[in-house]
């Protein structure tokens, strides 16, 4: 079974590539686009990484983080912050929330697979 | 004409008449004696010339001694007489009166003692009156002329003839201290000071300018206000606001400049702006570049397939320079998100202190606050901040219902962590959500203050969690930018108000008359004064060097003490032992000071355009002479000498040396054999002088130096 991946951005022109790159690797992927459907796929998909923006509508991706972070049944879900708020206050609070890795846009394709792959390998 | 010599003429010529008298009678008595008497007569006095010639010695011999008696009893005390009561009644109002002379003189100096007591108590009394009522309002001025001199700009206010009248630290420090704070020694630049000219330091064309325009918003009474950039002395650009100042009438009566540095802020605008001009020349060019092929690639399906690889690797290559293009401007901009709100350094630590005490107040909140080992400094806005942290806390204790919470601190090169735990639930993400936006206070703008626009203007987040690495508390964590090592930056010097005002504090000049070139006809009480005096290794302007020279200002009747010049010189060779002695300055003192050429240079600026002053000032004005051409300086100005305006107005007195005329006129002398300090004290006696002088009829310069070259002592030559 492949690995699942939801991407929480929106962003379609973030969103459709990523997809389209995920899906070459082989993962299984799913897209929200705001940060209530983002907690909504969660529940449905069961994702084992999520690709989260900050700058989510509705709720925004450092609530998403933490919701997911206190949620026991979501202990295992792993985080990549995807974001282009680029201050290191930024990807302190980030990385303090929980997340288990900072990536900020504009990414090589090369440098996300390479995070994801990492954060993905440090589960097995 | 001197009293001793006057009375001696008075008493020949009274002498000649008297003879001349007795030759006449004795001449018609001689006519009508017999030819037989007249041989006796001879007869008689050659057989008795020895007793007549001792007779008339002796008659002469009396009465030359009775004339000196009355001359030393009482013709020069009278006079001297005549002058202690000036002094009294002028300058000096506790000097006494103390003559040898007849009793009558001695009881009249008895009683001109007793008035000069009770005037001296009745005067004393006035004083306090006076000083009394003046306190209060002198308070408000130094208030005022402190304020002034912590300024952050250099303020200078001139009368309308561009005469400074007042400055301040600041202004003084962007016209003059170099980086290393010594005052520059170039004579082409002006100095800052009272009575100095404006246009010394500041182009007069731009000066003329701006108050050309000043007067023309007068006129129309729309613009008042005029701007210039100029340039100081260290080629620092400084923004300059010329603001007029009016009499009750409206006439303009002087300006006031404001001066501001922009050097640094002109520096970053211009840098910010090569910045944005980089950048949005290199994302145009990469959009065009993407842009381009993109289109290209939509349009033509049908693109070969080397060419369809050539436009994707443009795409992909410009994208990569426009990733790298943000990255380096986000890295070089990041210094503009410094906030503009006046930030202070201090220890994490030291908040955290200040938070305990006053949360233990409002909210009634009891914090446990670990030390951290290291100071962590911080950057912040204090009241802000811990109006933050006190809301905070507040909230905390409403959610949780707990009173009790723990504090650490941790830092790293980055960041300075501040941690608020407590047992139990974590906050609820929405409740900090309406938190963040939870106004805290409203500002004076009427704009509220909420905790987010706190964290903002910090660079600064806070956010709720539970820290698993300290036994799942719950946490509010507070991530401040780490600052660095050193704690103290930008502090004050503090202001303590001065028990008098500073001296360049004086508004009276606003009523001086216009600069007139012609020194020589102006009042003595007008002019500008450069008191100074030389300390030297001997006595001789020949072979001995000056090392050491004071001098100080007179403006408008007062002496400048914060305008001062004292520098020793190195005068290139051994002192003389007995030189020491006099005056204390020891060889090693001089080793490493300026050479004379060096010093005479900025002795030159520093009095350029005043009157000189010195006591026996030929001595000095020698020893200057004598570095004329070394040093290329000639002192042209004009030159009064205490020592010769003493002779005129005590002529009675045979003593004019510094000591006994600062006794005479009440001035006590501090540092005496300094330079600087004779320089004061000649400075004060000089000050005293002038009103005596006018007391003659010597009201102007010239007066003054005529009736100087009329004195005995003018003809000492050096």
């Amino acid at each position: 079974m492949p690995p699942k991946i939801l991407i929480a951005d929106d962003e379609q022109s973030i969103v459709v590539p990523l997809e389209f790159l995920m899906e070459q690797k082989g993962y299984q992927v799913m897209a929200a686009y705001n940060g209530e459907e983002a907690i909504e796929k969660i529940i449905s998909f069961n994702p084992d990484l999520i690709l989260l923006d900050i700058m989510l509508p509705i709720i925004d991706g450092f609530e998403v983080c933490q919701m997911v972070r206190s949620n026991p049944n979501w202990k295992d879900i792993k985080i990549i912050f995807v974001s282009a708020m680029g201050r290191e206050v930024d990807i302190a609070k980030g990385l303090a929330l929980g997340a288990d890795a900072y990536v900020t846009k504009p990414f090589a394709n090369a440098e996300i697979i390479q995070k994801v792959r990492e954060v993905l390998d440090t589960n097995r | 004409m001197n009293p001793f010599n006057k009375f001696w003429w008075f008493v020949a010529v009274s002498a000649v008449i008297t003879c001349m008298m007795f030759y006449y009678v004795g001449w018609i008595f001689w006519q009508q004696l017999a030819p037989d008497q007249k041989t006796l007569l001879i007869s008689i006095i050659e057989r008795n010339f020895v007793y007549v010639f001792t007779a008339v010695f002796l008659i002469m011999a009396c009465f030359v001694f009775v004339m000196d008696g009355i001359l030393h009893v009482y013709i020069l005390p009278a006079k001297k007489l005549t002058d202690e009561t000036h002094i009294i009644n002028s300058v000096n109002p506790s000097h006494r009166i103390k003559i040898e002379g007849s009793g009558e003189i001695i009881r009249l100096a008895q009683a001109i003692n007793e008035g000069a007591d009770r005037y001296e108590n009745l005067r004393q009394h006035v004083d306090e009156m006076i000083h009394f009522a003046r306190t209060e309002s002198e308070k408000e001025r130094n208030i005022l002329a402190a304020v002034m001199s912590e300024l952050s700009e250099g303020i200078l206010i001139c009368n309308s003839d561009g005469q400074i009248i007042l400055y301040n630290k600041r202004a003084k420090q962007l016209f003059e201290s170099g980086s290393d704070g010594k005052p520059e020694q170039n004579v082409q630049n002006g100095l800052v000071g009272i009575g100095r000219s404006v246009f010394g330091i500041i182009e007069k064309k731009l000066l003329v300018h701006a108050l050309d325009e000043i007067a023309a918003g007068l006129k129309e009474e729309n613009k008042n206000v005029s701007s210039f950039i100029t340039v100081s002395r260290e080629d620092k650009l400084l923004r300059a606001e010329a603001v007029p100042v009016l009499n009750h009438l409206k006439q303009f009566t002087g300006f006031i400049l404001i001066l501001e540095d922009i050097t640094e802020k002109l520096e970053k605008e211009s840098r910010f702006d090569s910045l944005l001009l980089s950048f949005t020349r290199g994302v145009r060019a990469s959009i065009a570049g993407i842009r381009s092929a993109i289109e290209i690639v939509l349009e033509y399906p049908d693109t070969k397939k080397e060419q369809f690889d050539e436009f994707t690797r443009i795409i992909h290559q410009e994208s990569i320079t426009l990733g790298n293009m943000i990255d380096e401007t986000f890295f070089n901009y990041s210094c503009r998100f410094n906030s503009m709100w006046p930030l202070v350094k201090m220890s994490a630590g030291d908040l955290v202190e200040t938070v305990r005490k006053k949360a233990e107040e409002k909210p009634g909140v009891i914090i446990h606050y670990v030390k951290p080992d290291l100071p962590c400094w911080i950057k912040v806005d204090t009241y802000s901040m811990i109006t933050a942290f006190l809301f905070l806390l507040e909230e905390l204790k409403n959610e949780t219902g707990q009173e009790e919470f723990g504090c650490n601190i941790e830092c790293n090169n980055k960041f300075v962590i501040i941690n608020i735990t407590w047992e139990g639930n974590p906050l609820k993400i929405e409740t900090f959500r309406v938190l963040d936006k939870k106004i805290i206070r409203i500002e004076k703008e009427g704009k509220p203050l909420i905790l987010k626009d706190i964290m903002k203007h910090h660079e600064a987040e806070a956010f709720s969690f539970v820290d698993r690495n300290a036994a799942n508390r719950s946490c509010i964590r507070l991530l401040l930018p780490s600052t660095g090592e050193s704690a103290s930056e930008n502090i004050r010097n503090l202001t303590i108000l001065p028990e008098s005002r500073p001296v360049y504090y004086d508004f009276d000049l606003f009523n001086q008359p216009g600069q007139v070139p012609e020194m020589d006809n102006r009042p003595l009480t007008e002019l500008i004064y450069t008191v100074f005096d030389t300390e030297t290794t001997g006595l001789n302007p020949e072979e001995d060097e000056i090392i050491s020279i004071g001098a100080i200002r007179i403006v408008n009747n007062h002496l400048l003490r914060d305008e001062n010049f004292d520098q020793l010189v190195n005068p290139g060779r051994t002192l003389p032992f007995e030189s020491i002695r006099f005056h204390g300055i020891e060889q090693h003192m001089l080793q490493n000071q300026p050479s004379i050429e060096q010093v005479l240079l900025r002795l030159f600026r520093f009095a350029e355009g005043t009157v000189l002053v010195a006591h026996n000032a030929a001595f000095d004005m020698r020893m200057l002479q004598m570095k004329e051409l070394s040093s290329k300086t000639k002192f042209i100005n004009p030159v009064l000498d205490t020592m010769l305006l003493s002779a005129i107005v005590h002529p009675a007195h045979a003593n004019h040396s510094l000591e006994a005329i600062a006794a005479r006129l009440g001035v006590s002398i501090i540092g005496r054999h300094t330079a600087l300090g004779d320089a004061i004290a000649t400075g004060e006696l000089f000050v005293k002088l002038i009103p005596l002088l006018a007391k003659m009829g010597i009201y102007t310069l010239k007066q003054a130096r005529d009736a100087s070259q009329k004195t005995q002592f003018a003809k000492i030559k050096y």
